[in-house]
């Protein structure tokens, strides 16, 4: 029943047997104790499982555990680099007010990183279809897309 | 006056939790033992329960409890979250926890408490319920026919909701123009991010409850516990987690009853957690409404009467459809001054789903009638658009009429003055606009909305602020923060008043509980501002109060010579004279009889000052697909003083999202033969994704309002009322052709233009 796994979450390796029918959401949530990515909806349609990797960003809900032998997924506990410190997105999310509810943070965070690390200085155009795939019900984007411009000012 | 936090861009006091992903939701929460449930639903509209076998179901192993109609309560509740003064309309409870009379798809018969979700799924495919079909009705129209089956005894309109004033013959009689229209808006999806709802709860061995839901009210949603499950109050404790997110979704209960029921047949802590799926085919959507609509106006544009009629969908249980029905009449007369009304709305029952709460409670569907409606008699009488807004609005000594209590101030007409200037709406406006396939228009609309629910609700918010030894304080309050940041508002009313700085107020946005919070109706109706600035206001004046006649003992001087600014309580007249908070407190609580400081306040706040908006929309209509493209949006409102500013925009911005769905892409589609919602994903509902929204600007228009505590009014729902009619108007200016069934589809469009 259960599957070996290997594969790299935050810059730390595990091994570990997993359910081969768990996405990787789930293991993160549930066998990672990594409760910071978020399930909106389970079957891709709201962006709030989106992990980076291999420096895509990607919903974790939609891939299996198991095809993430040997790779390296940051996620959103993951981005700051260390604990008690924040990283440069995080802070342009809190200090623009991009954040309402939060439950879309995550994962609107981790596409922001994606963004970053395609486009150094990523046009509005850029930024909207970089985050066309996290849903936010709270702030109609505004803030969101000058969060990120912000950033992408500061590069 | 100059304030020192309020009126501050100060970041939210959970912003960083949020971010970092450490803030945990209801989906978050574990505890040892802990068992997950599913519901097993009605796959009928309307049946019978003959028989249910859990049998073999029991047998599965990993199964810990099922729950059958059987195992609970008789006492029936509405899961509305409402205050018990709900006078106006019935407070019906027709609701049990668990059915044997399915009323809907999706009507819960049984749940199961298991090791794993999959087992309790697994376990529910294997009890057998056999049902005995009834006849069953989807939309309101047919349920209101003669030969229709009978929802209940009394027949299927379950409340009827006339509001006359004034005689409106007399003012018909009068009128220089009747504009008569139809309009009917659509059922929608709150679409919170995070799935609406979720619930943990556990029983202790003395029989104590603790529930931890997502709620937008927990002392309302502890009531109503208490009375599902028939037990005494003192006996919950609720908490509310971080939310994902409420817009009415979260105005009352989910599905906490079950959840306790499975935990006290488990003996464990029990969480259920609805998908995505469920989130949407069974959680309340906004309630579509059929309205009629005819208004009366004298030559120079001024209104005489409105006749209004409004029958709403309210699907299988009562909930919060009588107050529906009685409030849009209200929403639409409390716009303008208008001398004589004849409104009747009706509530009425289907076997559907039931219709809820949404940002706006009726006024976005009152909206949609009067707006479009003011928008083709402006036409009709050659006035301008923005000048037959401002000669029928309320002035600042006016009776308000959906309150009965003053307007206090109205910053409509700058409201419209300033959105205006930032559409360029006097340069644009009546040019021809875009090419002739892609005519580009704009249109406007205005509105009023409220700062709470008073007089229709009680109001009481509580408030309670300690100081601590170091000067430091805690600010207690059982507001509902679901990321609109009202803590973040509240606790700077608190520094304010308290004369500390910002960060020395500790407060929380997550763990808010029953136990341990004065009374608070919850957050609803855009009441927190007002009304929990009320309480913290008083509650640190109290505390701060008490802490300079402290320091006047210590400083030898009179408590009326003193004052305190960040943190330093100083005297007026020589502030070189002065005590830090912490040397005070650290007095108080350690001289010989010391005590702590603290202040507290529960009580209703003196007013309701209603808040006013003008939405401006320019939209590009493609003639060859029929698609509205929304290319510019600016929303200005009157939102009284601004606690702070971010998250005062923050919630226009949202607002205006929420607003330009309603009007283009969102539409919950019910199928009338099987009773289910067929776009139950968000692949299949539409809300708008980035690269879906225009540019919005959202302006702060600060009219002080004269009974808040620092002049504040509410901002959490106006920002989608008024959306849908500006772009419908802005659509008629582009093509002159207006859509008045919303949503406005393409296909609509094309229909409209080929009858053109
Ligand atoms: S949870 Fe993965 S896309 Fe919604
Ligand atoms: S902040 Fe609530 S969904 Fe984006």
């Amino acid at each position: 029943m259960m599957k070996k796994l290997n594969f790299v979450v935050n810059n730390r390796k595990y091994s570990i047997e997993v359910d081969p029918r768990k996405t990787l959401l789930d293991v993160l949530r549930e066998d990672l104790k990594l409760t910071g990515t978020k399930k909106g909806c389970g079957s891709g349609e709201c962006g709030a499982c989106t992990v980076v990797i291999d420096g895509q960003n990607v919903n974790s809900c939609m891939v299996f555990a198991l095809d993430m032998e040997g790779k390296e997924v940051i996620t959103i506990e993951g981005l700051a680099p260390k604990s008690g410190e924040i990283h440069p997105i995080q802070q342009a999310f809190v200090d623009h007010g991009a954040i309402q509810c939060g439950f879309c943070s995550p994962g609107m965070i981790m596409s922001t990183s994606a963004i970053l690390e395609k486009h150094e200085k990523p046009t509005e155009e850029q930024i909207r279809e970089g985050i066309s795939g996290n849903l936010c019900r709270c702030t109609g984007y505004v803030k969101i897309v000058d969060a990120i411009q912000s950033l992408a000012e500061n590069k | 006056m100059s304030f020192s936090v309020v009126g501050k861009d100060i970041k939210k006091v959970d912003g960083i939790a949020k971010a970092k992903g450490v803030a945990r939701y209801i989906g978050d929460i574990e505890f040892p033992g802990m068992l997950y449930a599913k519901i097993l639903r009605s796959p009928h509209p309307h049946a019978k329960v003959l028989s249910v076998d859990i049998s073999e179901a029991e047998k599965l192993d990993g199964v810990h409890a099922i729950v059958t109609p059987e195992h609970q309560p008789k006492t029936r509740y509405n899961m509305a979250g409402f205050p018990p003064n709900a006078e106006e309309f019935p407070l019906i409870e027709d609701q049990l926890i668990l059915t044997d009379h399915p009323m809907y798809v999706g009507d819960p018969i049984c749940a199961v408490a298991a090791d794993t979700e999959e087992i309790a799924e697994n376990a529910c495919k294997l009890i057998k319920v056999e049902y005995e079909i009834l006849p069953h009705v989807i939309f309101a129209e047919d349920a209101m026919k003669e030969d229709a089956p009978k929802l209940r005894e009394e027949g299927n309109v379950m409340f009827e909701a006339p509001i006359k004033f004034g005689d409106i013959d007399a003012a018909f009689a009068e009128s220089a123009l009747i504009v008569k229209e139809s309009y009917s808006t659509q059922k929608v999806y709150q679409a919170t991010i995070e799935p609406t709802s979720g619930c943990v709860a556990m029983w202790d061995d003395s029989g104590k409850l603790t529930v931890y839901s997502p709620t937008q009210m927990p002392h309302l949603a502890r009531k109503i516990i208490g009375t599902a499950l028939d037990m005494r109050l003192g006996d919950i404790r609720l908490i509310k987690p971080h939310v994902g997110g409420g817009f009415g979704a979260r105005l009352g209960l989910v599905i906490e009853p079950l959840t306790a029921l499975l935990a006290k047949h488990a003996g464990r802590p029990v969480k259920l957690i609805y998908t995505r799926e469920e989130a949407m085919a069974f959680s309340e959507h906004r309630h579509p409404c059929k309205m009629d609509m005819e208004l009366g106006f004298t030559k120079e544009g001024r209104i005489t009467g409105m006749r209004f009629t409004n029958i709403v969908e309210g699907g299988a249980y009562a909930t919060h459809t009588p107050s529906i029905a009685g409030i849009v009449g209200p929403w639409a007369f409390g716009m303008y001054k208008m001398q004589a009304v004849d409104y009747l709305g009706k509530a009425v029952l289907t076997n559907s789903m039931y219709n809820g709460a949404y940002r706006g409670y009726g006024n976005p569907q009152a909206s949609w009638a009067i707006e479009n409606t003011m928008d083709i008699a402006a036409e009709k009488l050659g006035i301008d658009d923005l000048e037959i807004r401002k000669i029928n609005g309320f002035g600042d000594d006016d009776i308000w009429p959906w309150s009965q209590l003053p307007v206090e101030s109205s910053g409509l007409n700058e409201c419209i003055d300033k959105g205006a200037e930032s559409i360029g709406w006097h340069e644009k406006r009546g040019k021809k606009l875009g090419t002739s396939t892609k005519p580009r228009g704009i249109g406007m609309a205005v509105s009023c909305h409220v700062s709470g629910a008073k007089p229709g609700l009680l109001e009481i918010s509580g408030a309670y602020v300690k100081i601590n030894e170091d000067g430091t304080a805690n600010l207690i309050i059982g507001n509902a923060d679901i990321g609109q940041g009202s803590t973040t508002a509240l606790a700077q009313i608190c520094a304010e008043e308290l004369g500390v700085k910002f960060e020395d107020i500790i407060v929380e946005t997550d763990a808010v509980d029953t136990n341990y919070t004065l009374f608070d109706i919850g957050s609803h109706a855009s009441r927190q501002m007002n009304s929990g600035g009320n309480v913290v206001a008083k509650a640190a004046r109290e505390a701060k109060g008490k802490m300079l006649e402290e320091a006047a003992v210590m400083l030898d001087v009179k408590a009326g010579d003193l004052d305190a600014k960040d943190g330093i309580i100083f005297v007026k007249d020589n502030p070189t004279k002065s005590l830090t908070y912490g040397e005070v407190s650290f007095e108080a609580h350690f001289k010989p009889e010391g005590t702590q400081i603290f202040g507290t306040s529960s009580e209703n706040p003196e007013g309701n000052p209603p808040v006013y908006a003008a939405q401006f929309a320019e939209v590009e209509v493609d003639t060859e697909t029929g698609v509205v493209s929304v290319i510019k949006f600016v929303a200005a409102h009157d939102t009284g003083v601004v606690i702070n500013p971010l998250n005062t925009t923050g919630q226009i911005d949202g607002g205006a999202h929420h607003g330009i769905g309603f009007a283009l892409t969102e539409e919950s589609v019910v199928n009338p033969e099987t009773g289910l919602l067929e776009n139950r994903d968000l692949a299949n509902y539409k809300i708008l994704t980035a690269m879906d929204m225009p540019e919005v600007v959202s302006i702060a228009v600060e009219t002080p309002a004269k009974t808040s505590s620092h002049g504040q009014k509410s901002v959490g729902e106006s920002g989608l009322i008024a959306t849908a009619p500006a772009i419908s108007n802005a659509v008629y200016n582009a093509i002159g052709v207006r859509i008045t069934d919303l949503p406005i589809t393409p296909d609509k469009v094309l229909a409209a233009l080929a009858k053109k």
